[in-house]
C-alpha cells in the first residue's frame, strides 16, 4: 500500500468541525475540501433556488438553481483579493488561500443550510397562491413569498458567518481583532453580494417576460442606488 | 490522556507600531526586503519590518519598489475607473489617477516633514518620503482589492454621480488603512505629540480630493483631456455640479 486513503469529508462531519478542527483543514492544502465546499454551494444554493423558482415554472426554477450558487460563488472570488488584504490588516495572519478558504467554508455552510430547508421552501411555495395573470408585484401572496424566502437566507447567512467565529477569536488570539475581521468580510461581501444578485435578478419572477437567464435589462442600475431612490420618493 | 498534539500557532501580528517595543528588536524585522513583492506582503502582514527597513542605509531602492507598485497598481484601478465610460476613458483614467496621487504626493511632502520635525520627530526627509510613499502603495493595493467589485457596479450603473460616490467611498477606506500605517510608523519618531500629522493628514486628504475635481473627469466623458482655466472649480462645487446633473438626467427620464 503506498498511499493512505483519505477519509472524505461527511456532511456531519463538515457541520460539526470545531475550530481546532477547522484550522487543521485550512493549515493544509487540502482540494477535498475545496471541492466539497464548492459542491456544497453548488447542491445546497441550487435546490434552495429551484424551490424559489417552482413557484413561476420548470424553467425558472433551473434558471433560480443555477443562478443563486453562482451568486454566491461570483461574491466568494470577486471579494478574495480584498477580503485575503483585510485580514491582515485588521491583524488576523491568515494567507490568501486561507482567507478564501474560510470564506467559501462560511458560505457552504449557509449553502448546506439552504439546501436543508429547500423542502420547506417548496412547501411554502406550494401553499402559496399560484401564479397567474391576475398576480401584480404589488400581490400579498408574491410579497409574501419573497419575504419569507429572504428571511430563510438570512437565517442562513448568519448561522453560516457565526460558525467562522471560534475559529476567527482563537486564530487571532484576541476576540476585539476576530470580530474585526469577521464584520469586515460580512460587510464586503454583503455590499458585493448584492450587487451580483440585482444583475442575476429575477429569482421568483419578472412580469415583464418569460423567463430568462440573464436579461439586458437586469443589467442597468444597482441595487443601492434603487434603495436609495425608493427612500428618496418616500421622504421627499 | 489528550492524543492530539497541539497544533501550530500562527504568530499574531504585532500592533501596526504604537507600544515600548522598539523597531528591529524582533529579528523578523530586520530582514531585509529586497523586492517589491516583499514590500507588498512586509506592509501587509509585519509592517514594523517595513518601518525598520526605511531607516536603514540604502533604503532608496525600497522606497523606489514602492512607488513603482503604487503606480502600477493606481493603473490597474484607473482602467476600473475609465471602464464606465469607455473610449478615451480607458487609458486617460488611469493616466490621470496615476499622475494626481503622485502629484498630492509631492504637493504634501514638504508639509508632512515641517509638521513632523514641529512634532519633534527625528525622522529624516528620506524616510518621511518612504513612509508616505508605504502609504500610497497600501492605499493603491487596497483599490486593487475594491477593483473587482467597482468593476461589477461600473458595468451596470448609467449615473456618473453614483459611481463618483462608490470610487469615492472605496478611495476613504484605502485612505484610513494608509493613513494608519502613517500614524503607527510616526508613532516611532519621538514625536512628542499626533497633533501635526494629523493636521497634515486632513491636508493630503483635501488635496487628493482637490486633484480629483482638478483632473476631471475620471468617470464620465468630456471633449478636453483636461478643465480649461475658466472651469476651474474647488471639489464641493464639482459634486454639486453632478449630483445637480444627474438628478436632471434623473428626472427627464421619468417624463
Amino acid at each position: 500500500m503506498l498511499t493512505a486513503v483519505k477519509p472524505a469529508f461527511s456532511v456531519g462531519e463538515f457541520l460539526r468541525a470545531e475550530a481546532r478542527r477547522l484550522r487543521e483543514w485550512m493549515a493544509q492544502r487540502d482540494a477535498g475540501l475545496v471541492g466539497f465546499c464548492v459542491a456544497a454551494v453548488v447542491v445546497g444554493a441550487g435546490l434552495y433556488g429551484a424551490a424559489m423558482g417552482s413557484w413561476r415554472e420548470p424553467l425558472q426554477s433551473l434558471y433560480t438553481g443555477i443562478k443563486l450558487p453562482l451568486a454566491i460563488l461570483l461574491t466568494t472570488l470577486g471579494n478574495g483579493l480584498l477580503n485575503g488584504m483585510l485580514a491582515p490588516l485588521l491583524g488576523l495572519n491568515v494567507t490568501l488561500r486561507q482567507s478564501l478558504g474560510l470564506v467559501l467554508f462560511g458560505f457552504a455552510v449557509t449553502a448546506v443550510i439552504l439546501g436543508a430547508l429547500s423542502p420547506v421552501a417548496l412547501f411554502l411555495v406550494w401553499n402559496t397562491p399560484p401564479l397567474n395573470a391576475a398576480t401584480q408585484l404589488t400581490s400579498p401572496e408574491y410579497g409574501f413569498l419573497q419575504l419569507a424566502l429572504a428571511v430563510f437566507i438570512a437565517v442562513a447567512g448568519v448561522t453560516g458567518c457565526a460558525r467562522l467565529w471560534p475559529l476567527l477569536r482563537e486564530w487571532a488570539g484576541n476576540a476585539q481583532i476576530g470580530g474585526r475581521v469577521l464584520f469586515a468580510w460580512l460587510a464586503t461581501n454583503l455590499f458585493l453580494g448584492s450587487q451580483v444578485c440585482w444583475v442575476l435578478r429575477p429569482f421568483l419572477w419578472d412580469p415583464a417576460g418569460p423567463p430568462r437567464f440573464i436579461g439586458r435589462e437586469y443589467l442597468h442600475g444597482s441595487f443601492f442606488e434603487t434603495v436609495f431612490e425608493a427612500a428618496r420618493r418616500l421622504i421627499f | 490522556m489528550n492524543m492530539n498534539p497541539p497544533l501550530p500557532v500562527p504568530p499574531q501580528i504585532p500592533p501596526p507600531g504604537y507600544g515600548p517595543r522598539p523597531l528591529g528588536d524582533d529579528p523578523a524585522e530586520r530582514v531585509p526586503i529586497t523586492n517589491p513583492i516583499a514590500a507588498i506582503e512586509a506592509i501587509l502582514r509585519q509592517p514594523r519590518r517595513l518601518m525598520y527597513s526605511l531607516r536603514q542605509p540604502g533604503a532608496g531602492g525600497l522606497i523606489a519598489g514602492m512607488l513603482f507598485v503604487a503606480v502600477v497598481c493606481s493603473l490597474i484601478y484607473g482602467v476600473v475607473v475609465g471602464s464606465f465610460s469607455g473610449h478615451e476613458q480607458w487609458w486617460a483614467a488611469p493616466v490621470k489617477i496615476s499622475v494626481g496621487l503622485l502629484i498630492s504626493t509631492l504637493i504634501c511632502l514638504p508639509s508632512l516633514y515641517i509638521f513632523a520635525c514641529l512634532s519633534g520627530s527625528q525622522a529624516r526627509l528620506a524616510e518621511m518620503f518612504g513612509l508616505v510613499a508605504g502609504l500610497l502603495m497600501l492605499m493603491t493595493l487596497l483599490l486593487v482589492g475594491f477593483a473587482p467589485v467597482a468593476w461589477l457596479f461600473s458595468q451596470s450603473t448609467e449615473h456618473v454621480a453614483w459611481m463618483g460616490a462608490l470610487h469615492l467611498l472605496f478611495w476613504f477606506v484605502a485612505t484610513i488603512f494608509g493613513v494608519r500605517f502613517l500614524n503607527a510608523a510616526f508613532a516611532h519618531s519621538n514625536a512628542r505629540s499626533s497633533a501635526g500629522l494629523n493636521t497634515w493628514i486632513v491636508i493630503f486628504m483635501l488635496v487628493m480630493l482637490q486633484m480629483s475635481a482638478a483632473l476631471r473627469p475620471l468617470i464620465g466623458r468630456s471633449e478636453e483631456f483636461l478643465p480649461s482655466a475658466s472651469e476651474k472649480k474647488f471639489f464641493l462645487s464639482h459634486w454639486a455640479d453632478c449630483m445637480d446633473a444627474s438628478y436632471k438626467h434623473r428626472s427627464r427620464g421619468n417624463d
